[in-house]
């Protein structure tokens, strides 16, 4: 089992620019977004993508199958137009138009019918593909221990399920995937093409190249454009964000004037930007069009000159006044794929870049470690033992030396100390959210690390002061993440705690949905909820963070006896905020700078005038003098 | 008639009106050089197809050679046009949209200069997202009614106009029957543009929850692993992505009809011409190279289409965002500064409230409901400090203590009755004045996004570095500096170092020392300070304090007992009033919370979070807790 190894905190612990070590972590690769490789087409890559595509493979070959056809389709219908100019126009001839006319409604048919389809089936293959690859990830992001959290900032990780998602999905939908169609399609024209004149052919390609030079060339300086733009405008709605927020503050201090000149000069650099990216998109669409109609010129000027060469050499025209037509018009159809080439890459390069990023974040196997043959032990009596415990946080100074005591089963052991005596970390070790670098932690006479991670958290019941409640209804968040718990059990467990009070205000009782963040309950019935929810499961171990808020007077006497109820029978390990907890339990273990200094219970511990008087002075001998006025 | 927002925009068009006339008429003649196009190659087909025709011999070569010569200039004046076109093209899209940029600039400046007038009270009654609103997405959509949505429909328009008037003269009756379908089609493609937007807004939104619920899940990961809800929480995420999913499919729905819909509009377009205009040609009344010349004509017409319905669809976007734009635009500005103001040469600090009473109106409902009647959250109150001696204020969340305390700070109106400074009705002073002499210090302080010393010296332009020290000494910043990477030089607020609440509390309180105000107001500005901290902070500002009227406002008790008078407030009205010892002895209201507050006080240890590291946290945000 790996042990893991400090290594440098997190950049955004420290407050300096990301300078993530490149450190190895227990043997899992350190999850760097930063790091491209020099080739944006890795077929490793590809071959992972497909992995998520290939269930949904039918669509995009049928998908593309009908690209083709309707690509072809679409010729076709030019085709039959030149037919009609020389067969039936041209010689004023109209024996058999009707059949021209048929096979036009037809082809034309085909390929709107064909191109609805096709750009359906594309779509649904992208949005089931990458759905199941954001279902994934965030399943990852789920198993991904805590000290992965701790050096990887959280906004990077947001972005991978979300902006570089959709980077993907622009793959779809923006055509890419369609370059494989386009490329058919340009083959065909160039066969035809030359099949059809090879002379003329090769003419109208003359502008192909300067087409090609001319966008990549433009598209790059509307793509710079574009990105100035977008970190300028980032910029502009910071600023405006905080200034919006502390406008009182500007209006206090008189700093109207001053923020006004800063952002105008935000609002001119973002002006000048954003005319930039139009002056470089304009000058896109006019070049393009330009050479378009410069090709129609070319072919109109060869093509004539070829018709009144052989009508003059007496030869019977081989360059008939349709193909001429005909030329023209399959030109123009072979612009639209050329110029939408540079951004087709660019769309692909980001998202290959996107693709990247997302399975490197999957290959981190930084996971909390779990032995192969881990089994609890049957007997659940709830002995707690530590036992020279010593943990760091990553890159941080020791938080715990050496911490050794143990809890009998039922036994109420509280835990007190000032912020960082590394209390918390007690907690957050015993749940393996981290794992002891020294020492170990004994449950019923069995390392932590030896049980599977699902079964120590279900012996160990936590209750937190922060209350996380989903949305559903009350009921839904008593029992929260065990199913199987009945609904009379959850109910009876929360009516013991006095909950049936706090739900009576509601039409629907337990059935009432919990609004976002649990705002229809006051932080005091939150924390009754929490102690419900812990209550229902019935662990053999209960360990709870107090709540340090404060909470009306009526709902504190509540919390009080519900808390009582809640560790009846239960070992009890409570990071105690409150005197009146603290003197109801068995025994209090005082921890200063990561060291357990005392223990005892509090009349003893108050008589032995160290560390415990000292804190419990501070408070409340205060009290005291303010009472005495 | 309604009122047309756009009407507002006037004065910013005309600011740039030779630029819109230039761009109008370039835009005219690169509408006018394409369309020479298509009439020139028709030309030009019917002058090669004469030769087919022409007899054999001299007469033939010389026919040919002319012929040729035509073709040849025809071909030329298409690619003069092109060339002619693009600059054209690029001139007018650079002078009209170009021009659109510059006028969203200034409506942004005006935007923003409108915002630092608006009085607090405003910013009280709206929310920041809504206000950002406003600005970034209304703004984005006002983008379109100041150059683009009309030049695009401009550009339809004359191609439409031009392109049918060339048409009809070639051959009326082949144009009508081509244009017929032309009608439904522009239909469809308003309604599924209309489907479109509408549904990719509803997936971007979805986009946000999405992103919101990651967000949350990751910031909540170590509660989500203690308490084992790792299946609830993903099944949380996946009901959202199965939901964008479904929108973007619905977007997707509307985009596979609309794309070869148009494609199929020019297809039968072109068919339709074809079977008018067989009979023609074989009558002789219309020519090949007339006929190309419709078909090349048609399919200019239908490219449009399908671009028409998402214009019109920005312009009601655009229309509807104006109108809040200009909401805040011409939003009343609650305490304006005017000429008439008194801004006396110093303020002595005396402050006398008489009978004031304060309404707040309630949040404007989301679903548009009759709004509550306002509801009076300061009653009668009255009292008189003293210059230079100290007031505390104690009440309940919600007894309007920092409604009073924002009356004073000249923030809120005063609704009835007279709040005096030195004897003088504040209404008649100047609110610049006021503010500039009052240090108020609110419990929630906000930090710039600037360094420490940047936001500690906000409103002292000139303060020296010794005196920004000496504010933070007192402020007992001085003790955090070394934890920050670069002291006072470390950037802090949204963009640099996340403060502790405490810590921004200090900041907040050395900025308002450094000002030297004439009345200092304490809005609860210590209860995320830690007693100890707390204490040493209150006796490092008693001289500091010495000679400036100072409120102090708190909801425990013990910070208000050493005030020279106490005033307990309870919905708004003043229920109590006179010194620590008095109170306690009247064994009134004020002498029960302090037995009730007595009673809780079994905290054993600091609230100051300076140390995050050793919390476990729930989701609340960006904040990570390592």
């Amino acid at each position: 089992m790996s042990r893991p190894a400090p290594i440098a905190p997190p950049p955004e612990a420290t407050g300096l620019a990301a300078t993530a070590p490149a450190a190895s972590f227990g043997g899992a690769m350190v999850y760097d977004p930063e790091t491209k490789s020099a080739g944006a087409f890795e077929p490793q890559l590809l071959r992972r993508l497909w992995s998520y595509v290939r269930p949904y493979r039918r669509h995009v070959v049928l998908s593309l199958a009908l690209l083709i056809g309707t690509q072809g389709a679409g010729l076709l219908q030019f085709f039959l137009l030149r037919h009609a100019i020389d067969v039936h126009l041209v010689p004023a001839e109209l024996q058999g138009f009707m059949w021209v006319l048929a096979a036009l409604l037809a082809v034309s048919l085909v390929e709107y019918a064909g191109r609805r389809r096709q750009v359906w089936l594309l779509d649904l293959a992208g949005q089931n593909a990458l759905l199941d690859l954001r279902r994934d990830l965030f399943r990852h992001l789920q198993r991904l221990s805590s000290t992965f959290y701790d050096r990887t900032p959280i906004g990077k990780l947001v972005g991978r399920v979300t902006s570089d998602i959709e980077a993907l999905q622009e793959m779809f939908s923006s055509g890419v995937v369609t370059i494989l169609g386009d490329f058919v399609l340009i083959v065909a024209l160039v066969f035809f093409l030359l099949v059809l004149d090879a002379e003329l052919a090769l003419v109208s390609f003359v502008i192909i190249p300067c087409l090609l030079v001319a966008t990549t060339w433009t598209r790059k300086h509307v793509r710079k454009a574009y990105q100035i733009m977008t970190s300028r405008r980032s910029r502009m709605n910071a600023f405006l964000h905080e200034h919006v927020t502390g406008m009182a503050l500007v209006q206090a201090f008189g700093r109207e004037a001053a923020a006004q000149d800063q952002y105008g000069a935000i609002n001119r650099e973002m002006r000048d930007a954003q005319v930039d990216a139009v002056t470089w998109e304009s000058l896109l669409s006019a070049v393009t069009d330009m050479l378009s109609a410069f090709t129609t010129a070319l072919i109109l000027w060869y093509g004539g000159r070829l018709i009144v060469g052989d009508v003059t050499s007496g030869a019977p025209p081989e360059l008939t006044l349709g193909t001429l037509f005909l030329f023209v018009f399959w030109m123009q159809r072979f612009f639209q794929p050329l110029t939408d080439l540079s951004h087709k890459y660019t769309v692909m390069q980001s998202a290959m870049t996107a693709a990247e990023r997302i399975f490197k974040l999957m290959d981190v196997r930084d996971f909390v470690p779990e032995r192969v043959d881990a089994r609890a032990p049957s007997e659940a009596r709830g002995a707690l033992q530590f036992d020279g415990v010593e943990f760091a946080y990553a890159g941080g100074d020791k938080v715990l030396h050496g911490v050794s005591f143990a809890v009998r089963p039922g036994e109420k052991v509280a835990v007190v100390g000032a912020t960082g005596s590394g209390k918390s970390t007690l907690l957050k070790l015993l749940t393996r959210l981290y794992d002891v670098q020294g020492g170990a932690i004994r449950l019923d006479g069995q390392d932590v690390r030896d049980y599977p991670v699902a079964e120590l958290r279900r012996r160990v019941g936590v209750v937190l002061q922060d209350v996380f409640l989903f949305e559903g209804t009350v009921l839904d968040n008593l029992r929260l993440g065990h199913p199987e718990i009945p609904d009379d059990v959850a109910i009876a467990a929360a009516n013991r705690l006095g909950l049936d009070r706090i739900v009576a205000r509601f039409a629907r009782g337990y059935h009432e949905p919990v609004a976002e963040r649990g705002k229809n309950f006051s932080s005091g019935e939150r924390q009754l909820i929490s102690f419900a929810r812990a209550l229902a499961v019935a662990p053999p171990v209960l360990v709870l963070d107090e709540a340090t808020s404060n909470v009306d007077t009526e709902t504190e006497e509540l919390l009080q006896s519900a808390l009582k109820e809640l560790i009846r029978g239960r070992t009890a390990l409570i990071i105690a905020h409150r005197l009146s907890t603290i003197r109801d339990c068995d025994r209090i273990l005082v921890l200063a700078g990561g060291r357990l200094v005392e223990q005892g219970r509090h009349d003893q511990l108050l008589a032995l005038g160290g560390r415990y008087r000292e804190l419990y002075d501070r408070e409340y001998r205060k009290q005291a003098a303010t009472a005495e006025g | 008639m309604r009122h047309r927002p756009l009407l507002e925009l006037l004065p910013y068009y005309r600011r740039y009106r030779r630029a819109y006339a230039l761009g109008s008429i370039f835009l005219v003649g690169t509408i006018a050089l394409r369309l020479v196009i298509p009439w020139l190659f028709g030309d030009a087909m019917d002058d090669l197809r004469g030769l087919e025709s022409a007899d054999s011999g001299d007469g033939k070569s010389s026919a040919a050679a002319r012929a040729g010569r035509l073709v040849a200039i025809n071909a030329a004046i298409i690619a003069g046009s092109a060339l002619v076109g693009a600059v054209l093209r690029t001139a007018s899209r650079l002078h009209i949209l170009g021009t659109s940029r510059r006028v969203v600039h200034d409506l942004r400046e005006d935007l923003f200069a409108k915002l630092t007038r608006l009085a607090p009270s405003y910013f009280l009654r709206t929310n920041t997202g809504q206000i950002m609103s406003r600005a970034v997405n209304d703004m984005n959509n006002v983008q379109g009614l100041t150059g683009p949505v009309f030049m695009y429909i401009a550009e339809t328009a004359l191609l439409f106009a031009i392109g049918l008037g060339v048409m009809l003269t070639i051959d009326p009756a082949v144009t009508l029957w081509a244009v017929a379908p032309f009608p439904f089609f522009i239909w469809r493609a308003r309604s599924l543009a209309k489907v479109i937007q509408e549904g990719s807004r509803a997936a971007q939104d979805s986009l946000g929850t999405v992103s919101d619920k990651v967000a949350e899940s990751l910031a909540g990961q170590l509660v989500i692993k203690t308490l084992g809800l790792e299946g609830p929480d993903f099944e949380r995420f996946a009901v959202h992505a199965a939901e964008y999913r479904r929108l973007n499919l619905e977007v997707t729905t509307a985009r596979a009809r609309l794309m070869p819909l148009m494609s199929w509009l020019a297809a039968l377009a072109i068919m339709l011409a074809l079977v008018a205009a067989a009979p023609r040609i074989h009558a002789g009344t219309l020519t090949p190279g007339e006929f190309v010349s419709l078909i090349f004509y048609l399919q200019m017409l239908a490219a449009p289409v399908a671009t028409l319905g998402f214009v019109i669809s920005s312009l009601e976007r655009g229309e509807a965002a104006l109108v809040r734009i200009f909401e805040v635009v011409h939003a009343q500005e609650g305490l304006p500064e005017r000429p008439e103001h008194l801004r006396p040469d110093s303020m002595q600090g005396e402050l006398e409230v008489r009978n004031l009473s304060v309404w707040r109106e309630p949040a404007p409902t989301a679903d548009g409901a009759p709004a509550p009647a306002p509801r009076r959250v300061l009653c009668d109150v009255s009292f008189k400090v003293p210059a230079g001696t100290t007031l505390g204020i104690v009440g309940h969340t919600g007894s309007g203590k920092s409604t009073l305390v924002a009356v004073l700070a000249r923030q809120l109106e005063v609704d009835e009755g007279r709040v005096f400074v030195d004897g003088r009705d504040i209404t008649h002073l100047s609110p610049i004045w006021l503010r500039r002499h009052i240090g108020l210090v609110p419990q929630d302080p906000f930090l710039f996004s600037a360094t420490l010393s940047e936001n500690v010296a906000l409103g002292v332009r000139d303060a020296t570095p010794e005196r920004i020290q000496t504010a933070v000494k007192i402020a007992r910043l001085d003790v955090d500096l070394p934890q920050l990477p670069a002291g006072l030089d470390t950037v802090v607020g949204e963009r640099g170092v996340n403060l502790s609440g405490g810590q921004r509390q200090r900041a907040a309180l050395a900025r308002a020392v450094l000002l030297e105000p004439k009345i200092l107001i304490l809005d609860d500005t210590l209860s995320a300070v830690d007693r100890h901290t707390c204490d040493a902070i209150l006796s490092a500002l008693e001289p500091v304090m010495a000679g400036r009227t100072t409120l102090v406002v708190a909801h425990r008790i013990s910070t208000v007992a050493h005030c020279d008078q106490v005033l307990l407030l309870e919905e708004g009205r003043v229920v109590e009033r006179g010194t620590h010892r008095q109170l306690l002895a009247h064994g009134g209201r004020y002498a029960q919370l302090f037995e009730a507050q007595a009673r809780e006080p079994d905290r054993i240890e600091p609230a100051d979070e300076t140390d995050s590291a050793d919390r476990v946290t729930a989701p609340s945000g960006q904040e990570a807790t390592p």
